[in-house]
């Protein structure tokens, strides 16, 4: 909202300030957040009001014209293109140094004095749209010959731009309705710097003997507690004066014409939302305030038809809507130059209903902004009053032919709080006296009748009654702000036994868990949202029911929650291969998905995916076997299974999946696999080599993670030899291996792979492997013959597997 | 023989480098070396001989060692110095082929910073909780004083999804704030409460270079008696500084927000290039007394602050990063720098 300085100065003694800006840190850190100081005046330095003495045609241009400028103290040649220059007209001049729009458009440029097809041009004669005003004329300059200031007038002055802007941050003020117009804030700012409010002025002197012109029938009594009304005849609708269209335009209004600027000056001064009706449009001589009937249509002001349906307030006649109650006027019974009589309404609507069908008919107004904060029923009428004198003022032909009529439903009761200083104080974290706090508090119109102790009876006023202020906690923050949030002083609250911290292994092992998949095994992390498309579901081959649907998604990309972390990772992927030919990525996040209860089943996940060229002699499953065989081992967990994946998952290629499988549950805990090639194909992955895995970490935690504990190392030397074998190519290294473990499982105690080939020189059916195998015993030194038994052994149990010893 | 010695000597002397003295040991010392020869030629002489002519051999032999030690410790300690001042080594040498060895993994910047948080407030006696991010409209309004309808809701616009309602919760949303934990913890663990949440929230909003749907946020909550917005001033310097690492000056101001009275937006004073400036940095302030009470709480007995700000904010901040999208990318190219 945009606060006039000028207009502020109507109600108190506000010094002029140095320096704009202070002020409105003062504003912020006691009231409401300032966004922006505007000094008005200052995008028209160097600008002043000219008068044309003379035009001659410019020699080397047709359309170019040279003048000569009076500024007051001197007479300028200045060129200028205008089509309606005449002599004697007063214009808007800017002088070498002014800031201005070429022909409206582009950035401020910094004016020189120049030559112009090879005349002198001190300065400009402006077009409005080059000082930030409308163009008049098509082509034409700014003509201010209306204007009384004499050549020489600084422009701001002349028009009425020397004021400063304050502009607040709407959303500081959701909370009060009071802070909506300038006297409110007028009320705040005397507060704040100590100054005396004064009153304004109101009409008083109704007639109580008039009829009522329009009768009113207020059908919904709750949606509307209050409806005012007044009929004034011998309206005159002009366009507004000179202080009434500076103080709407310097606060970013529009001037309409003086009837309507009046509504709107009342508004923007008190905070309470005004209409006029032209009477002679208000059919059956009655204003009916209800709801509207499903598929009325309106016509609002802006010439924008509306349907309305039953939840809406409206206000009426007998045949038609004339208003959107408290949100937008409607056309026909707008205020014309043809208008003689008026019906003004000053009303305050329900703000729950106001919001309601505010954002149902999508029209956001002044007006909405104002009642939805819940308005103080009491100010309506003064509202009114305050709108009657000032169109007596504007509009001294006008006579009042109604009387103040006054449909009220609302009982004001004033709101005492008994608010406990004491407790205050001490949530505050000061010591403020029982003196200043009254004083600060009454600066508001808070009143302090009765006190025992530190404990006062404190009455709200009417306008911050509504909403705001309620509790005693509400009134230690129109203390603590007043005090000032400065004055504050820092202190650490103490750590009292009770208070250990619980630990929370889970986020421990989370870090981690992260910490070794980047920092051991070399993974990048990435974080991506929780949604993704429908399209990714379908190219991932995952089931679109399976997942939860967001209502108002933002964008196409963005309508699904993720049931599965590895599609993002896969798009990750994508974009990353422009730069990398390989890489190895993680996600830590959650999924959703549907469940029998209430809340959707929330599950935290690991997830990473290995990309590797195609001309990479590993397989990148390999790599994330590895991976997770090295993170299980950091973290204490030996209880999983590791077999093939018995559940599909349509991500994964089917014969290269496997699982790492938790007996006790029956859960997967861990899924590694190869990207399944129609996936691959899906997301447009040309020969690259990708494998993942998936690493249920709500499952995972709840595995046993026994301590680690330590191994004597052997006292007895290890015999190692290596055995070398072609075997079938389908036969499993860990059935092999198992097969070599039988011939003696106490003294075998390692095998390691250390050869594979398949190729020349060996049958296409099979592989060449070979390994390292490992004796040892606890307690003696073995034998050759120990060696050679088990050799023997191996090599019977081996050739059993169809294995050709080498 | 009295050449030999001579000559063995002088080829001691002349040797130039270890190897060069190895091979004269081997010369007169190795198995058919010529000393050892002569000692074998012993065997074919008379006792008498045997002893005189066997000193004088055994004298050379002696004589021979002592001078080869001598020869070789001087060589060793000549080729250390030459490896200590000569040998080339470029510290700027990379490997040639990394692709096979293991690549530099890296932490996601919120991630980091997230931890960091969590250490510096566990430091302060904090826990860290959590706590689901798909959230009923109970928990992230009703119960948090947001009732429906209230103007407040547009200051978070929200997610709802397309679930079934329930007649307490409501609908279903993506949690606006980390806030709703604030019951949940209340509710499961009573007063006091000292803890803070780390998480993701969200918000109806799109993209540009300061708005995303999707960003972290940390609350913090500390409910006890007596506790006042002194305390939460002091915490927050003391965060802020222990988090950016240099003094931290804060302000106080007035912000509303529903679910605190007195509600307070906190500013940080930041500098950059000469230039200070105050910048939000957080919301807080006193717990309301109706979120208490929805988080069974007894209002009178307890009271303390709540705060919460934008992890995302921190990071940019910290890693001069200059549009929320960036953290979102997942470009390696800009991974790889964490």
């Amino acid at each position: 909202m945009k606060i006039s300085i000028n207009w502020i100065k109507n109600y108190l003694n506000l010094p002029d300030q140095k320096d704009w800006e202070a002020f409105g840190d003062l504003l912020t850190v006691r009231t409401a957040e300032v966004e922006e100081v505007i000094d008005l005046a200052k995008s028209f330095d160097h600008m002043v009001i000219g008068q044309i003495d003379e035009i001659r045609p410019h020699p080397n241009a047709d359309k170019l014209k040279i003048t000569v400028t009076n500024i007051g103290s001197t007479t300028h040649q200045i060129i200028c293109g205008g089509s309606n220059i005449f002599v004697g007209q007063k214009v808007a001049v800017a002088l070498p140094g002014a800031k201005v729009k070429w022909h409206g458009e582009g950035d401020l440029i910094e004016l020189q004095a120049s030559k112009i097809r090879g005349e002198e041009s001190f300065g400009m004669i402006c077009a409005g749209s080059e000082i930030g005003m409308k163009d008049e004329i098509e082509g034409g300059i700014l003509d201010l010959s209306h204007l009384k200031d004499l050549p020489g007038t600084p422009l701001a002055e002349a028009l009425n731009k020397n004021d400063i802007i304050i502009d607040i941050e709407n959303k500081t003020l959701t909370h009060r309705p009071d802070l909506w117009g300038h006297y409110g804030m007028a009320r705040e700012i005397a507060a704040i710097t100590d100054q005396k409010l004064k009153p304004i002025k109101f009409f008083e002197k109704y007639n109580l003997e008039l009829p009522n012109i329009i009768d009113i029938d207020l059908k919904e009594t709750k949606l509307c507690p209050r409806y005012l009304s007044i009929t004034l005849d011998n309206i005159k609708v002009e366009e507004s004066p000179n202080w009434l269209k500076t103080a709407l335009e310097n606060t970013g209004n529009k001037s309409i014409n003086n009837i309507v600027d009046a509504t709107n000056f009342v508004m923007l001064e008190l905070g309470n939302p005004l209409h006029a009706f032209d009477t002679k449009q208000i059919e059956g001589e009655k204003i009916i305030v209800r709801k509207a009937k499903a598929g009325e249509i309106i016509t609002t002001l802006d010439n924008e038809e509306k349907k309305l349906d039953k939840d809406i307030l409206i206000i009426a006649d007998n045949k038609k809507p004339l208003a959107i109650a408290g949100i937008k006027g409607g056309l026909h019974s707008g205020i014309n130059h043809k208008t003689k009589t008026i019906t003004l309404e000053a009303a305050n609507f329900e703000p729950i209903s106001i919001r309601k069908s505010s954002v149902k008919l999508g029209i956001r107004t002044d007006s909405v902004q104002r009642f939805e904060k819940s308005l103080d029923p009491l100010l309506a009428e003064k509202a009114l009053d305050r709108l009657v004198k000032i169109i007596l003022d504007l509009c001294p032909s006008a006579k009042i032919i109604s009387k103040k009529q006054d449909i009220n439903n609302f009982k004001y009761q004033p709101k005492v709080i008994e608010f406990d200083l004491d407790k205050a104080c001490q949530k505050i974290g000061i010591e403020i006296d029982k003196k200043t706090a009254k004083d600060l508090l009454e600066k508001l119109e808070f009143k302090i009748e009765t006190s025992k102790g530190n404990i006062l009876n404190v009455t709200v006023p009417s306008f911050r009654a509504t909403k705001d202020i309620n509790l005693p906690e509400d009134l230690t923050e129109e203390l603590a702000r007043l005090y000032g949030y400065e004055k504050i002083k820092p202190i650490i609250p103490e750590l009292s036994i009770r208070t250990i911290p619980r630990p929370n292994d889970e986020l421990k092992e989370e870090h981690l868990i992260k910490d070794i998949l980047s920092l051991e095994l070399g993974f990048n992390e990435t974080i991506n949202y929780s949604f993704y498309s429908l399209k990714t579901i379908e190219n991932s081959n995952l089931n679109h029911n399976d997942h939860i649907t967001i209502c108002n998604h933002l964008s196409e990309e963005q309508t699904h929650l993720r049931t599965n972390l590895i599609p993002n990772l896969l798009l990750n992927a994508k974009e990353n291969l422009k730069n990398f030919t390989e890489f190895k990525l993680f996600e830590n996040g959650r999924t959703y998905k549907l469940a029998n209860s209430f809340f959707p089943v929330e599950e935290k996940f690991f997830a990473g995916i290995i990309v590797l060229n195609d001309k990479s002699i590993t397989e990148p499953f390999y790599q994330i076997k590895t991976a997770i065989e090295i993170l299980l081992n950091r973290l204490n967990i030996n209880s999983l299974k590791y077999q093939k994946s018995q559940i599909d998952n349509p991500l994964s290629h089917p014969n290269q999946s496997a699982t790492y499988f938790d007996f006790k549950t029956q859960k997967e805990v861990i899924n590694i696999f190869t990207l399944h090639p129609q996936v691959a194909h899906n997301f447009n992955f040309k020969k690259e080599k990708i494998a993942c895995f998936t690493l249920n970490f709500s499952a995972l935690h709840q595995l046993p993670h026994p301590p680690r504990k330590y191994k004597n190392i052997a006292k007895f030397p290890s015999i190692t030899f290596d055995i070398s074998l072609i075997i079938d190519k389908n036969q499993e290294i860990a059935n092999i291996e198992k097969t070599i473990y039988k011939a003696d499982n106490n003294l075998i105690t390692k095998i390691e792979l250390f050869d594979f080939y398949q190729g020349e020189n060996i049958p296409k059916d099979k592989k060449s492997l070979a390994f390292h195998i490992t004796l040892q015993s606890d307690n003696r030194t073995l034998q050759d013959e120990d060696m050679k038994n088990i050799q023997n052994n191996i090599i019977k149990n081996l050739e059993k597997l169809n294995a050709e010893i080498r | 023989m009295q050449k030999l010695i001579k000559d063995a000597l002088q080829e001691i002397q002349q040797a130039s480098n270890l190897q060069e003295l190895k091979n004269v040991e081997v010369k007169y010392l190795g198995r058919s070396g010529l000393i050892t020869d002569l000692l074998k030629t012993l065997k074919d002489l008379s006792t008498e001989e045997k002893r005189t002519k066997g000193q004088e051999i055994q004298e050379i032999k002696k004589s021979f060692t002592e001078n080869y030690l001598i020869a070789e410790k001087k060589l060793q300690k000549q080729a250390i110095e030459e490896k200590l001042t000569k040998e080339f080594f470029d510290i700027t040498f990379n490997e040639i082929n990394p692709q096979r060895s293991q690549q530099k993994g890296s932490l996601h910047p919120l991630s980091i910073l997230q931890k960091e948080v969590e250490e510096i407030f566990s430091e302060m006696g904090f826990e860290v909780a959590d706590g689901p991010e798909v959230e009923s409209e109970y928990y992230n309004f009703e119960a948090l004083n947001i009732p429906a309808h209230h103007p407040a809701r547009d200051m978070q616009d929200t997610f709802f999804l397309n679930c079934p309602t329930d007649k307490k919760q409501g609908q279903l949303v993506l949690r606006t704030h980390t806030s709703p934990v604030q019951i949940r913890m209340m509710e499961k663990y009573g007063a006091p409460l000292r803890l803070i949440v780390p998480g993701r929230v969200f918000r109806y909003e799109a993209t540009d270079a300061t708005h995303d749907s999707t960003f972290n946020q940390v609350e913090g909550l500390l409910i006890d008696k007596n506790i006042s917005l002194a305390h939460l001033k002091g915490l927050m310097q003391e965060f802020l500084k222990r988090f950016f690492k240099e003094e931290a000056t804060v302000r106080f101001r007035p912000g509303y927000f529903p679910f605190v009275e007195p509600g307070i937006e906190m500013d940080m004073l930041w500098t950059k290039n000469g230039k200070s400036k105050w910048l939000e940095v957080m919301g807080a302030g006193m717990v309301h007394p109706n979120v208490l009470k929805a988080g069974g709480l007894d209002s009178n007995k307890y009271q303390g602050w709540a705060f919460g700000f934008g992890l995302t904010r921190f990071a940019l901040l910290r890693y001069n990063i200059d549009g929320i999208r960036s953290l979102h990318s997942n470009d390696l190219r800009y991974l790889k720098q964490f």
